[in-house]
């Protein structure tokens, strides 16, 4: 498929202008603290002594303190989702960047590891040599204390030493709970390892105490390399002293100090920010909601229906449930398929059971099917579990109304976004930029369909009521061909009679859509399995349809 | 809540510190830094601890992902048995590995991590994990078209030609009984 650079541009090149920013500023800043190590003058002595070892580790040092610093700020979703909704990022395209938030989270945090290898490589180098270069005339410049010390006894017998292994031990960890395989199936240990990140940060910010690197705080008086009072030049051997030479005279001997521990002015604003972040998250969802009913739907999904004191939100937005009753520490996440209005209150969530916690928590809401139930006389009231909400955090299904025309895809349960869009078209449609809606929603079984029909057919109605049939172009895919199926009842006539056996075929759909709206810039937003959003997304780079830009959204959890 | 499977994660633990391990033994060995035998053995440990770990287990449940390119790996390492099946063996192998690491600067950092991974292995066997290798499915071949039945083995039971020209004369006669039912499917 061939790549137009416009269309790739319009997808791609947010996001690698940012990175290229982040790469400079991580190379202008490793490159300048190596030349301030290997030609400052203040630092000629210990030059001298560790070498190139120095200056490595100290360009990494101050690369880690950069990234550490920035590691923190994506994962602020609170404000993350504050700056989405505000008029502060005015611009769609700088918007779709903070999609990628998680991405960036894991690119500084894989930078972090690379350079946290080289610095403590480099430090190895240099404790060898503070061993081996141990220096009679400069006492005060030694980390060791005597020639030849063992450079284990060095390393644990410092404070930079001691809180060095400490940290890679810690990062060690989080490291190897990140992978995806961990992720995907046992993500309390990927949780709570990364909950020591503050024990990190602690920790680091003690590194420096202790101060091993010195710098000469006397420069003026006695620059370096120069002669000591009863010291001769060795190229001078023999011929006679000439008058310029006194200049060359130490007038006092060289004075060290020890660095000022820096990470604290990187670090600190983020740390605090983020702790201020999950402490306002915690307040947030110390609230219990009420749950107000709970529906079972076919193919296995039910819907929960919730209340909460002060809790807006926009169409898109996902929440996090936490139910003691299930247990104690796990946070999972759903999109929101209704959101709270001025008319009602509630809002809800669909969800599928699968897992556990679903299945956990889905026995607790409802009674098994299948169990006969004596029909008691008077009306026992439902007692359901205790409920926390926390949220709701943006996503980029929220710029489905600001596009003039938007595609959406749904693959199964990945509709849950789209229902809350089509939910508030139905309360009206006429305030949004959004003038024209694909809607494609490919599942396994036809039973799923039952989940949104009504809301479906709700909205068909009202918008053929109101003179704008163009508005809504609904297709419906069932992906399982076996067996002939069709929706025979007569109030879902508008979903059968749009209803096709088999995959979609994209490359048509996106011909229909470039030839009914040339010159538009069209959002494509995919909440489904992998392989159709990664078909959308070369489908979108491709450069096949002229005058139509296709900017491809994905919908990504946690 | 759910079973969380700790093998996983020593798992990956284990293939870092083996990598650890081998830069560590690379560095102490092109250095040729005071105990840089204790290096060369680092590697060859190290070289040794990511052969073994490189496989992946299977989940309990769920899919289980693989590396790329792990079935050989998976191959020699199911050929040991139960000395790789089980986990208690693999906790005292890997502690065993990482102590003579720790004598030498470069790969002290390698030996404290394999130790971190074996004290999880440890704890993956306590809980009764065991390493189960993942083996490609043999796949059974769907049938083309299951809704084409079986073809009919025999001819239809019908009486020879003869018999079935309806004889005026006769037409008691000439009524036969199908033997096989041939009213609608009622399924």
């Amino acid at each position: 498929m061939v790549l137009s650079f416009k269309s790739w541009v319009a997808n791609e090149g947010g996001k690698h202008f940012v990175l290229i920013l982040w790469l400079g500023a991580n190379t202008w800043l490793f490159l300048r603290t190596f030349l301030t190590y290997s030609t400052g003058q203040q630092y000629y002595y210990l030059y001298k002594m560790l070498g190139l070892g120095l200056c490595i580790s100290r360009a990494s040092a101050s690369v880690l303190n950069l990234n550490c610093s920035l590691v923190l700020l994506p994962m602020c979703r609170s404000l993350l989702t504050c700056l989405r909704g505000t008029h502060t990022l005015s611009s769609r395209g700088t918007r779709r960047l903070l999609d990628k938030s998680k991405t960036f989270h894991v690119a500084c945090g894989i930078a972090i590891c690379i350079f946290s290898v080289v610095h403590v490589s480099a430090h190895l180098v240099n404790v060898v040599n503070f061993s081996a270069f141990f220096s009679e005339d400069l006492p005060a410049l030694n980390l060791a204390r005597y020639l030849g010390e063992d450079p284990r006894m060095i390393i644990l017998t410092t404070v930079p030493g001691i809180t060095g292994v400490l940290l890679v031990v810690i990062l060690f960890l989080m490291f190897t709970a990140s992978s995806y395989c961990i992720r995907l199936s046992n993500y309390e240990i990927f949780w709570y390892t990364h909950n020591l990140f503050i024990v990190f940060y602690i920790i680091l910010m003690v590194h420096m105490v202790g101060g091993a690197l010195k710098y000469q705080t006397n420069v003026d008086t006695h620059p370096p390399g120069c002669l000591r009072p009863n010291q001769s030049s060795p190229e001078l051997q023999g011929e006679e002293l000439e008058p310029g030479n006194e200049e060359r005279r130490c007038k006092e001997e060289a004075r060290f100090h020890p660095h000022y521990p820096q990470t604290w002015m990187w670090v600190s604003g983020p740390l605090c920010l983020y702790c201020a972040e999950r402490f306002y998250r915690y307040i947030r969802s110390s609230d219990p909601v009420t749950i107000v009913t709970v529906i079972r739907h076919p193919s296995e999904v039910i819907e929960v229906r919730m209340l909460k004191r002060d809790f807006k939100a926009h169409p898109g937005q996902y929440i996090v449930l936490n139910c003691p009753g299930v247990s104690s520490f796990e946070n999972h996440p759903f999109t929101l398929t209704t959101c709270p209005t001025e008319e009602k209150e509630t809002f809800g969530v669909h969800m599928r059971v699968v897992g556990d916690w679903t299945e956990r928590f889905t026995e607790l809401l409802l009674p098994k099917t299948g169990v006969e139930l004596e029909i008691l006389p008077m009306v026992q009231q439902r007692r359901y579990p205790k409920l926390y909400v926390d949220g709701p955090f943006g996503s980029s299904s929220q710029e489905v109304f600001n596009y003039e025309v938007s595609l959406c895809v749904a693959g199964g349960i990945g509709v849950t976004p789209f229902a809350c869009v089509l939910h508030a078209l139905l309360d009206g449609w006429k305030q949004f930029r959004l003038r024209r809606l694909y809607f494609v929603w490919v599942c396994r079984e036809l039973q799923s369909f039952y989940w949104f029909s009504e809301l479906l057919c709700a909205l068909h109605h009202k918008l053929w009521q109101e003179n704008r049939p163009d508005y809504l172009n609904l297709k419906l895919f069932v992906s399982q061909t076996e067996d002939l199926q069709s929706m025979s009842e007569e109030k879902y006539r508008p979903l059968s009679s749009r209803l096709s056996i088999g995959r979609p075929r994209w490359k048509l759909l996106f011909d229909e859509i470039s030839n009914a709206n040339r010159q538009k810039h069209v959002g494509v937003f995919c909440c489904g399995p992998k392989g159709i959003s990664r078909t959308l997304h070369k489908l979108c780079n491709s450069g096949r349809y002229t005058g139509v830009t296709f900017e491809f959204n994905k919908e990504s959890f946690s | 809540m759910g079973k969380i499977e700790w093998a996983m994660w020593a798992n990956e633990q284990a293939l870092a510190a083996g990598l650890i391990l081998l830069t560590g033994g690379i560095v102490g060995v092109a250095g040729l830094f005071r105990g840089w035998e204790f290096a060369a053995y680092s590697i060859a440990a190290g070289v040794f601890v990511c052969l073994l770990e490189y496989p992946r287990g299977k989940k309990n449940k769920g899919t289980s992902v693989e590396r790329t390119g792990q079935y050989c790996f998976t191959v020699c390492v199911k050929a040991f048995g139960p000395l790789t099946r089980n986990y208690y063996v693999r906790a005292f192998i890997h502690a065993a590995i990482a102590v003579p690491a720790g004598f030498m600067l470069a790969t002290v950092l390698g030996c404290v991590c394999l130790g971190i991974a074996s004290l999880i292995y440890l704890g993956a066997a306590i809980r009764g994990e065991q390493w189960e290798p993942i083996l490609p499915r043999t796949e059974t071949r769907k049938a083309v078209g299951e809704s084409i039945k079986q073809p009919p083995q025999n001819p239809p039971p019908r009486p020879p030609a003869e018999m079935r020209r309806k004889r005026a004369e006769d037409l008691e006669g000439a009524a036969y009984d199908n033997p096989i039912k041939v009213t609608a499917n009622e399924e």
